[in-house]
C-alpha cells in the first residue's frame, strides 16, 4: 500500500520476539501493510516434527520424569515451571547459555522461552478480562503510577483479539471481570458442579464458580481444528486447536506475503540516532555463526517478553529518562488455596484430558473492603481422581494390590490462588556489572521480593479456599506450600510501564515510547499494575491496539 | 562372556579338559553364571535383573490382565537406575536388593528366584511393611515398589490395562466408570 513512500529502510517494522505479542504485532502490522521482519531469537518450530503432544509414555526414555541429569546441569531454573517436563523441556532455555543472578537470599525464577513461538507454545492459556477495577486500582489506593488507560479504551481490542484466537467460556455477566467473544464453554465434571451449585446457594453473586476461559477451541474456528482433550498443551499441538503465535497469528502474517521471520537472531541492541530522535534499526548476532548484522526499519516492536525487553533498552540506553525502565518487577504470586476430599460420585470418572479448569474470580476488595490487604486474587482449579498415582506408595503386594492400582480414588477438588502483587519501584532488574550471555550481551540481576500486602493476600487463600471447600462439603483439606517464588508463575511484567507522565513512565497510553516515538513495548513490560488475572490477552490486545495506532501515526508522517 | 563366545574359548583353549574335573553341581553354577551374564542389564547383573523382574510380577502379577513382566517392567528399573538416580540412590538400591535372596536362603534355603512363590510373597509383604515404618530416608523396597507401579502404569501393556489408552478424543466429565 502507498503508506510508506520511502524505500530506504531493509523493512517498515521490525519485531523483536515471535511469541505471543510478537505473533499479534507480525499479523497487524503485514495486515495493515508493512513490510514486516520479525526477529527471533530462537531457533524455527516445525508443528510436523518438533510438537509431540501425542508421543505415549513408553516412548519417553525417563517415562515424563524427564533426563534428570542433563536437566540438572542445563535448565536447574526452568524445571521449576509447572509446563516443564521430558518433551516440553526443550520449549525451554538453557540455563547455562542464558545466566541471570539475584541476591542470594531472594531467588526469583525467570522461565524463559527461544524459540519462533515463544512462550506462547507453552503457555497456560486462560485469558481473562482486566476490568476498570484494575485499570482505576492505582489511582485509587494512590499507588505507583495511574494507567493511562481504561476498560473502554481496551474493550474493542478484546474482542479484535478473542475473535480471532478463539476462547471458550461461559459468560458470567461480572462487571469486574467482563465477558468476552466466546465460544462454547468446556464442561464442568460432576463434582464442579456440585461446588458451583453449593457456592451459589451460599455466595450468591460474590463468589462464583465457573468453567475457565481458555484459548483452546471447542468449535472450528478460521480453518483450526477443536479441542480433541489429549492433555499436554505445553508440548504443542498438531490440530492447531489451542492459541499459540506459531498455530495462527505467524501464519495469518505470512499470508500477506509481507512477513520475513529470522529465527536465531539476538538482538544486541537498538541503534539510535540522537539527530532525529528515532531507532534507527537493529543490530543483532545471529546465534549459531555469531555473525553480526543491522536491519533498519521505519518502526520497532519490543516484543521479546517483559524482562528481555527491558534488558534490551537497557543495554541500548535509550528510553529512560524516567529511570523507570526495569523497575516494578511484579508477577503473580500463588501456591495459596486448598484441596479437599469428596465422599461421592465413586462411579463417576472424567474421559479424556480437559486442558482447563475452573476459575473463581476475584471477590475481595470489590464490593467490599478487606481490614487486611488492598487488591485481591483469584481461584483455578479443578475437581479430579488421583488414578494410579494414588497406588505408588500404597500399601501391599500382589492381585489385591493390582486391583488398587485400578481403583481410581476419592474425588477431590482443588483452589489454586493466583494473587496481585503491587509495584514497587525497588523491585528491579538491572544489567549486571560483568555476567554475559554466551553471545556475550550483558545479562541482568533481578531484584524482588513479595511485598507484605502481598503476603497477606496468599495467606488470605488458604482461608477462602477452605471456606469453599468446607460450604462444598469436602474434607481432609490441605493447603499448598507457598508462597511461590517471585517469578515462578511466569507472569512477569511491569519493567517499562505505561503511564501519563514522561518523568514517572517509559511508554504512553499507546504503549509508545515517551523518549523515543518510534519505538514501541507491547509485551509484559507495559503493564503498570499486575492485576491477578493471567495477563497474556491483556498483552494481545495492547499489541494490537499499538499497532493500528502506530500505523496512523505513519500514514500520517508522524513518525 | 555370551555361551558361543565361551564355547569358541573352551575349543580353542583346549579348556574343555578343564571340565572334566568339575563337579556336576559346578557345571550347573557355570552354565547359570554365562547365562545370567547373556541376561545382565546396565545397573544391574543378571542375577540381580532376574531377581527384579520376579519381585516386579509378585508385585503387579498377570492377572485377567497383563502383569510387570510383560509390561517390561525390569527393563525400565535398570534404565532410571542407571541413567536418572544418583549413584548414592543406585547404591543405596543395589545394596538393599541381595536381602531378597538372604531372605529366602533363611526361609527356604534358596535364593529369591529360585524359592516357591509363596515364600517370596511372605518376604516381599515382610519388607512392604518394614519399607513402610522406616524413618531414615527412603527404603530400598520402597523405590523399588514405586518404580514398579510406575513402570506399569506409563507402559503400553499397563496403560492400555487401566483405561488410558489409546486416548478418548473426547471429554466426558460425568461418565459412568465402567465406560472407556
Amino acid at each position: 500500500m502507498a503508506v510508506l513512500q520511502s524505500a530506504r529502510t531493509d523493512f517498515d517494522a521490525i519485531v523483536v520476539g515471535s511469541g505471543m505479542t510478537g505473533g499479534w504485532a507480525a499479523k497487524e502490522l503485514t495486515e495493515l501493510g508493512l513490510r514486516t521482519l520479525v526477529l527471533e531469537a530462537g531457533r524455527p518450530i516445525v508443528p510436523e516434527q518438533d510438537y509431540v503432544e501425542h508421543t505415549p509414555p513408553w516412548d519417553m526414555p525417563f517415562r515424563g520424569l524427564g533426563d534428570r541429569r542433563a536437566i540438572a546441569a542445563r535448565q536447574s531454573t526452568q524445571r521449576n515451571s509447572v509446563s516443564f517436563d521430558e518433551l516440553s523441556h526443550v520449549f525451554w532455555t538453557d540455563d547455562v547459555d542464558n545466566p541471570y543472578t539475584t541476591p542470594a537470599d531472594r531467588p526469583f525464577h525467570w522461565f524463559r522461552a527461544r524459540q519462533v513461538g515463544g512462550k506462547s507454545i507453552i503457555w497456560g492459556r486462560q485469558v481473562y478480562r482486566w476490568s476498570d477495577l484494575d485499570f482505576e486500582a492505582n489511582l485509587r489506593d494512590g499507588i505507583a503510577v495511574d494507567w493511562p488507560i481504561r476498560y473502554a479504551d481496551i474493550a474493542p481490542w478484546y474482542d479484535h483479539v478473542d475473535r480471532f484466537i478463539g476462547v471458550s467460556g461461559q459468560a458470567e455477566g461480572l462487571a469486574h471481570l467482563p465477558d468476552g467473544q466466546f465460544l462454547p464453554p468446556m464442561d464442568l465434571n460432576c463434582v464442579e458442579q456440585h461446588v458451583r451449585q453449593r457456592m451459589h446457594d451460599r455466595f450468591g453473586r460474590e463468589r462464583i464458580l465457573t468453567i475457565g476461559r481458555v484459548a483452546n477451541l471447542t468449535t472450528p474456528h478460521l480453518g483450526r481444528a477443536p479441542c480433541h482433550y489429549c492433555g499436554p498443551c505445553h508440548r504443542g499441538c498438531i490440530t492447531r486447536s489451542y492459541f499459540s503465535s506459531v498455530n495462527a497469528t505467524l501464519p495469518a502474517a505470512r499470508a500477506t506475503g509481507r512477513l520475513t521471520l529470522r529465527p536465531f537472531s539476538i538482538v544486541r541492541g537498538l541503534i539510535y540516532d540522537a539527530r532525529s530522535n528515532r531507532i534507527t534499526g537493529v543490530r543483532i548476532v545471529d546465534a549459531q555463526t555469531r555473525a553480526e548484522r543491522e536491519y533498519t526499519g521505519k518502526i520497532v516492536f519490543l516484543c521479546a517478553s517483559a524482562l528481555e525487553s527491558a534488558r534490551i533498552l537497557l543495554n541500548s540506553r535509550v528510553g529512560n529518562s524516567s529511570d523507570q525502565v526495569g523497575r516494578n518487577v511484579m508477577d503473580h504470586i500463588k501456591w495459596g488455596g486448598g484441596t479437599g476430599q469428596f465422599d461421592g460420585w465413586s462411579d463417576r470418572r472424567e474421559i479424556g484430558d480437559r486442558p482447563n479448569g475452573i476459575y473463581v474470580p476475584r471477590f475481595r476488595n470489590v464490593a467490599s473492603r478487606h481490614p487486611d490487604f488492598i487488591r485481591g486474587y483469584g481461584f483455578q482449579g479443578a475437581a479430579d481422581r488421583p488414578g494410579w498415582r494414588s497406588a505408588l506408595r500404597a500399601p501391599g503386594i500382589g492381585a489385591a494390590f493390582k486391583q488398587r492400582i485400578h481403583d481410581l480414588g476419592p474425588w477431590s477438588m482443588s483452589f489454586w490462588g493466583f494473587g496481585e502483587m503491587l509495584p514497587s519501584a525497588d523491585n528491579r532488574a538491572t544489567i549486571h556489572q560483568t555476567l554475559v550471555d554466551k553471545w556475550g550481551i550483558p545479562s541482568l540481576h533481578i531484584d524482588c521480593r513479595w511485598s507484605e500486602n502481598d503476603l497477606a493476600i496468599h495467606r488470605d487463600m488458604n482461608v477462602t479456599a477452605a471456606e469453599l471447600l468446607e460450604t462444598a462439603g469436602a474434607k481432609n483439606i490441605e493447603h499448598p506450600n507457598g508462597p511461590s517464588t517471585p517469578g515462578g508463575t511466569n507472569h512477569e511484567m511491569g519493567t517499562a510501564r505505561m503511564g501519563r507522565d514522561p518523568k514517572t513512565s517509559v511508554l504512553n497510553g499507546w504503549n509508545q515510547s515517551w523518549d523515543v516515538p518510534n519505538l514501541f513495548v507491547t509485551d509484559g513490560a507495559a503493564m503498570t499494575s499486575s492485576g491477578c488475572q493471567n495477563p497474556s490477552l491483556t498483552y494481545m490486545a495492547l499489541t494490537a491496539r499499538a499497532c493500528h495506532h502506530a500505523v496512523d501515526l505513519l500514514k500520517r508522517h508522524e513518525l | 562372556m555370551k555361551r558361543r563366545e565361551l564355547i569358541q574359548w573352551l575349543v580353542a583353549t583346549a579348556g574343555l579338559h578343564r571340565l572334566d574335573s568339575l563337579a556336576p553341581q559346578e557345571l550347573l553354577a557355570l552354565g547359570r553364571h554365562v547365562h545370567r551374564r547373556a541376561a545382565a542389564g546396565r545397573a544391574l547383573d543378571a542375577h540381580a535383573l532376574q531377581t527384579v523382574t520376579v519381585a516386579a510380577e509378585r508385585i503387579i502379577p498377570a492377572t485377567d490382565t497383563p502383569g510387570a513382566t510383560d509390561a517390561g517392567v525390569s527393563a525400565f528399573i535398570d534404565k532410571m537406575l542407571a541413567d536418572w538416580h544418583t549413584p548414592a540412590e543406585r547404591d543405596r538400591f543395589l545394596a538393599g536388593l541381595p536381602e531378597l535372596d538372604v531372605r529366602c536362603r533363611a526361609r527356604a534355603g534358596k535364593d529369591f528366584v529360585d524359592c516357591a512363590e509363596a515364600d517370596q510373597v511372605v518376604v516381599l509383604m515382610a519388607l512392604d511393611d518394614e519399607s513402610r515404618s522406616t524413618s531414615s530416608g527412603e527404603h530400598w523396597f520402597a523405590r523399588l515398589k514405586y518404580l514398579t507401579v510406575f513402570g506399569y502404569c506409563t507402559s503400553e501393556a499397563g496403560m492400555r490395562a487401566l483405561g488410558l489408552f489409546p486416548l478418548p478424543w473426547r471429554y466426558d466429565g460425568c461418565a459412568p466408570v465402567s465406560t472407556h
